[in-house]
């Protein structure tokens, strides 16, 4: 047998830098928070409760969904403490409609604007570093956090996707990249929202 | 930024190399088929991506994983082989989860091996075993072709029963020499 370096398969998971916060790939370490979170009922909104040895999958999943995609979820830490905040991302597993922008906070990061601050640099990662023109969010109806995030974020109604396993799902149509910030029908310019929209 | 690099083996007649976005139809057509039950399936399409996308996350994670096997003179893909340690699992084992168009050709046998002997030289790792479900008698014989036996009974985190079965060692492997553990039916390893 001959090991053969000179091509191995090589795919990387960018760092993304917010206010607050690192959004980096996801660990080994990162899956702890993760079997608590998806023994919980908040996670009945992304596909649990799961047992660990399925979260431990999901995560590598989602690990996965990177080097099969170019793109996808990345941890949450905390710049002061290191802690894990959730995880935030771009996400188009098969057979999803299109890629959308998702997000999942921790119970103890809930409230403080981490979700929008994690979602802001991952829309402006799709739209300014991958080129997406558009963008969805698929939220499960009566999730009423995500679906006032999706709404300050610029984010619009605009049908149906029956999930295959979840069911059906709302899809929230974001501003597209020339419409954020202040751009978008009905949002009024200089909204505080959108005023850090750019970039990160 | 992290980097992670799937590295190729080659042996003989076949190409191990990382799992790429292309090879999914012809992995969610064999988990949509019988012949996967020995491997967990059948498995729906969303399923299997997930799958697919868990097993390069796995190389994340673990720094090991699976690969995909070609058959390097002619690029058809064969099916997969690799070093599969998820959360639950009883230690890492060798799996594989063959095509049908690999039957009878000994590529399973000349694929595992590589694996196998990429764990031990490279790797440093001693006997490996392999989780195989009760009645997958291909499995089996493969497995008996690489010089295991059956070890003791194992029921898997999602509640699948299966016996683990034990690889000969490094110093066993190397001791039997060459293709003089495969016997039956042509399999051949491809050691320089």
């Amino acid at each position: 047998m001959t090991i053969t370096d000179l091509a191995p398969t090589t795919f990387s998971i960018p760092t993304l830098e917010t206010e607050r916060m690192f959004l980096r790939a996801m660990r080994a370490d990162d899956i702890e928070a993760e079997v608590a979170f998806f023994q919980t009922e908040r996670s009945r909104s992304v596909g649990g409760p799961l047992p660990q040895a399925q979260v431990w999958r999901a995560v590598a999943g989602m690990i996965g969904h990177w080097a099969l995609r170019g793109f996808g979820f990345w941890a949450l830490e905390e710049k002061t403490t290191g802690a894990y905040l959730g995880r935030a991302g771009l996400w188009c597993p098969d057979p999803w409609p299109e890629p959308e922008i998702g997000w999942t906070l921790m119970d103890h990061a809930e409230g403080k604007g981490f979700a929008r601050e994690a979602a802001l640099a991952a829309r402006g990662y799709a739209y300014d570093t991958l080129g997406w023109t558009t963008a969805i969010s698929l939220i499960l109806a009566g999730n009423t956090r995500s679906e006032a995030l999706a709404h300050r974020l610029g984010a619009r109604r605009e049908g149906e996707y029956l999930h295959p396993t979840v069911g059906a799902m709302n899809v929230w149509r974001h501003p597209g990249p020339g419409q954020v910030p202040g751009q978008t029908p009905g949002q009024t310019p200089g909204n505080p929202d959108t005023a850090d929209w750019r970039p990160q | 930024m992290i980097s992670v690099s799937v590295p190729v083996l080659t042996t003989e007649r076949l190409t191990l190399r990382a799992q790429r976005p292309d090879d999914f139809e012809a992995y969610a057509a064999f988990y949509a088929s019988e012949r996967s039950w020995g491997m967990g399936g059948p498995h729906d399409r969303p399923t299997a991506w997930r799958g697919f996308a868990a097993e390069l996350g796995h190389w994340v994670i673990r720094g090991y994983g699976f690969w995909m096997v070609d058959v390097t003179a002619t690029g058809e893909t064969i099916g997969l082989v690799g070093l599969w340690n998820p959360e639950g699992w009883s230690e890492v084992e060798i799996g594989w989860a063959m095509y049908e168009a690999a039957e009878g050709k000994g590529y399973a046998a000349e694929a595992a091996i590589a694996v196998r002997t990429y764990a031990y030289d490279t790797l440093g790792w001693g006997p490996l075993s392999s989780v195989i479900v009760p009645d997958n008698t291909r499995s089996q014989a493969l497995a008996t072709r690489l010089g295991a036996t059956p070890e003791r009974d194992w029921v898997s985190p999602g509640g699948t029963s299966a016996v683990i079965w034990r690889h000969p060692g490094r110093e066993a492997v190397t001791i039997s020499g060459g293709t003089d553990q495969l016997p039956a039916s042509g399999g051949t390893e491809a050691r320089a």
